[in-house]
């Protein structure tokens, strides 16, 4: 039972470290130097990366997954139990 | 540092800064925002957000810089009352009601906000969606009685605005922690297929294709027509649909489409729309949970202000803007989410991955609510 365990720990991906985890790498990333062109003007690099996400749209709608395609049977199959009309579990009863 | 507050960087995330800053009352500062942009600073419906802040709260200090890249905010008293506020069309009313709807419970005095200004747009959350889902969430949270409502008056599409809601909320001392682990079955469908300054009958035709495609689910679908008229329409045409698939648990899942507004991008055919709606419905099925993807964040809040107890919420995936905001609150309250990922069973077919969140609730009172 412990190896099951132990597998099942490796195989799902660590989320809490995911969400609390990754801010710290992120603030590492920073401290990019702008380069200096004849000593006077500074190149204002197109933004980028951390900059982007930080100037981004804030906006809480969550845009659906395109790799997904609805047309498919098999797509509308994985669904299948979430409606009423689908199968019902040994315990409980309509 | 401690005195200073918390420092940001960049505009995104605006609200919700904001947002947890006036519950915590934590001095906040927002610096480089769209400082490197060739429009730098704030823009007109930021402007707008931290005015209507202003107005639902008690002396708030607020200091921007002459170019806007930089602001500091110090939340004041969470006031309430009537207040009327003029929404910027840049952003539709769900802009600001979304951050409305966090903060109303925790009062003074229960809100009753006339917002005025773009009721459905392309970005934000309709004020349809927030009325389908918000309001049966916040129910969930002991949040209820009389006083509860959205209501459209009148329907405004971008780029012109000029619709109204009205949304009145009662205030609560203590937050009931919850627990929803359960989503139920999908019992019936719901929608509102609605237009504006265009042909009446374009709703029924979006109501048609839309049904095609989720009658292979379920016989119990209606979707309302909502076509307003006169002063009622706004300002520009359009037309949209919002649909809501309701379970036996009370879980409200929800998609919404709108058309393009008047003269940007591509006429849509409102039967595509229609269609193309159905199958959002049917992803937001597939992520499941027993929160809806845009209320996923409040959900969280409510659950994090609540009682010193432990709330439980399944949620689908969290969308990128729920994971900067589980940061934020632990910024702000310190709190920190178990999460753990629940696989559903092989034989049964009830979509992807869900997420289990789990949290002792902050104790969060409201002090200033007046005992009667």
């Amino acid at each position: 039972a412990a190896e099951v365990f132990l597998r099942q720990q490796r195989a799902a991906p660590n989320l809490r470290k995911l969400v609390y985890g990754t801010v710290v790498e992120e603030e590492e990333e920073e401290g990019e130097e702008d380069e200096e062109v004849g000593g006077l003007f500074r190149v204002s690099r197109p933004e980028k990366g951390k900059r982007r996400r930080a100037d981004g749209l804030d906006c809480s709608r969550f845009e659906p997954d395109d790799s997904h395609d609805w047309e498919q049977e098999e797509m509308l199959a994985s669904i299948r139990d979430c409606f009423v009309t689908g199968k019902w579990e040994g315990n409980t009863d309509a | 540092m401690a005195s200073q507050g918390l420092t940001y960087d960049g505009c995104n995330f605006f609200r919700q800064r904001l947002i947890l800053s006036t519950l915590s009352g934590k001095r906040v500062k927002i610096r480089h925002v769209r400082s490197k942009d060739d429009n730098p600073g704030l823009r007109d419906f930021e402007a707008s957000f931290i005015r209507l802040l202003d107005k639902v709260t008690n002396g708030t200090r607020i200091e921007i810089n002459q170019t806007g890249t930089v602001l500091f905010y110090q939340p004041g008293l969470l006031f309430g009352g009537t207040i009327e506020h003029e929404c910027n069309v840049q952003r539709s009313v769900g802009y600001y009601l979304e951050a409305l709807i966090m903060l109303a419970p925790f009062m003074k005095n229960p809100l009753r906000a006339l917002l005025k200004g773009v009721t459905n747009d392309q970005k934000d959350p309709s004020v349809d969606l927030l009325k389908a889902t918000a309001i049966p969430l916040m129910k969930k949270f002991g949040i209820d009685g009389d006083g509860l409502e959205i209501k459209i008056t009148k329907r405004g599409m971008a780029p012109g605005g000029g619709g109204e809601v009205l949304f009145t909320c009662p205030v609560r001392r203590t937050i009931r922690p919850v627990q929803m682990t359960e989503p139920g079955k999908i019992k019936r469908i719901r929608g509102t297929a609605y237009s504006v300054r265009v042909s009446p009958q374009m709703a029924n035709r979006i109501v048609d294709s839309a049904r095609s495609i989720l009658n292979q689910f379920i016989p119990d679908i209606y979707i309302y027509t909502d076509h307003m008229k006169g002063a009622n329409s706004g300002k520009s045409p359009g037309f949209g649909l919002t649909l809501i698939a309701e379970t036996l648990n009370g879980t409200f899942l929800s998609a919404e489409m709108v058309s393009n507004p008047q003269g940007q991008g591509e006429t849509i055919l409102p039967e595509d729309l229609g269609r193309k709606c159905a199958k959002i419905l049917l992803e937001e099925v597939y992520r499941g949970g027993c929160v809806d993807s845009a209320n996923q964040s409040l959900a969280l809040l409510y659950m994090t202000l609540g009682q010193q107890d432990v709330s439980k919420t399944l949620l689908g995936p969290l969308s990128p803007y729920t994971i900067e905001f589980l940061r934020h609150i632990r910024d702000f309250f310190q709190i920190m989410f178990k999460i753990e990922v629940k696989k559903p069973n092989e034989e049964e077919m009830k979509g992807g991955n869900k997420v289990l969140m789990t949290c002792v609730g902050a104790g969060y009172t409201n002090i200033s609510k007046t005992l009667k």
